[in-house]
């Protein structure tokens, strides 16, 4: 994949293509690592969110019974490994596996519904299904289709954590103007 | 108790219809965009590479949807404190946030409810928060629910 620039290796195929794929399910993909406080905290840090459920290991036991992840970092838990050793190459996302015309993609929308908190310690899982594919539609950024998934993520024991619906843009850039 | 840190927490009885939240300022830096990627595991190059960005049409590298969820929650949860429970958010990215930009982050109650959930009563608030730039233009329009502590937290609908 040396020659692919995004890293996604974005299939190419016609509308068709990717509307036959509507309602297809990926298998089951595991995330590579226990939710953490290094990863949280790195992300609190980013993102300068100072709720005490994230600092303070006392406050986080009373109230959520360990140290809850911040429900932004959902997708984190479970994105594929930029290297492993000696395993397959990373998965890439079901968004990431439709053919179509586009070279490039944009995130366009995100609806996630949160059934219990993550906490430090949990592995989660997803299974994800892609539910929709526009037909081509104009934007500022360019010619392309909107790509719809629904995706389910799980704790360790099965437990549904939380429902996602995610709309991203695969396109084709318009030309420079300039 | 950490130092530092605000402890203080709004209960559902506190929230009034129609309050606006604290508006919340960040300025992303190049630095905080490449964070964004490290931090969120998220390589793709439109978070991290200004060329690849300026291929797709974008002027230079941008957030990721994490950051712009993380920067919602932190927006509603700032002023909700601590032991509010996100149960449910809707982003729209209208506008990439660049780096260089300023975000601003502001809220509104829309509702106030209680809902019946397997024999308890869950105190919720809806929050519309809208993320700007420092052009006054809509990046990131949301919706969120968060469950809130009550002080009655028995009482029926």
């Amino acid at each position: 994949m040396t020659d692919d620039p995004t890293g996604y290796a974005l299939p190419v195929g016609s509308y068709e293509d990717a509307r036959a794929m509507v309602g297809h399910r990926a298998d089951v993909r595991f995330g590579h690592v226990d939710v953490n406080e290094a990863m949280v905290r790195a992300f609190c840090a980013l993102v300068r969110d100072p709720n005490p459920s994230y600092w303070d290991r006392d406050y986080a036991r009373a109230h959520w019974g360990g140290l809850p992840a911040p429900p932004a970092m959902l997708m984190t838990w479970v994105m594929p490994m930029e290297w492993q050793p000696g395993g397959p190459a990373p998965t890439p996302l079901l968004t990431a596996r439709v053919p179509l015309p586009g070279d490039t993609i944009v995130n366009i929308s995100n609806d996630t519904e949160y059934l219990r908190p993550v906490l430090e310690g949990d592995r989660l899982s997803v299974t994800e299904e892609l539910t929709d594919v526009s037909a081509q539609k104009q934007t500022s950024l360019g010619r392309g289709h909107f790509v719809t998934t629904a995706t389910t993520y799980r704790r360790q024991d099965g437990e549904v954590v939380a429902r996602m619906t995610n709309v991203l843009f695969r396109f084709t850039a318009r030309e420079a103007s300039s | 108790v950490t130092e530092g840190l605000d402890y203080s927490q709004r209960f559902w009885e506190d929230v009034r219809d129609g309050e606006q939240l604290p508006a919340v300022v960040d300025d992303i830096t190049y630095r905080r965009v490449i964070m964004n990627t490290a931090a969120t595991w998220d390589y793709f190059p439109g978070h991290h590479d200004p060329e690849y960005a300026r291929s797709q049409g974008q002027p230079t590298i941008y957030l990721n949807t994490i950051h712009l969820m993380g920067f919602v929650d932190r927006v509603v949860t700032g002023w909700a404190g601590g032991r509010a429970f996100v149960v449910r958010r809707r982003v729209s990215v209208r506008r990439s946030v660049y780096a260089g930009d300023r975000m601003v982050g502001e809220g509104v109650v829309t509702a106030r409810r209680r809902e019946q959930d397997r024999g308890l009563v869950r105190h919720l608030v809806d929050v519309d928060v809208v993320v700007r730039n420092q052009h006054g233009e809509v990046c990131c329009p949301a919706s969120v629910t968060v469950e809130l502590p009550a002080r009655s937290p028995g009482r029926a609908p």
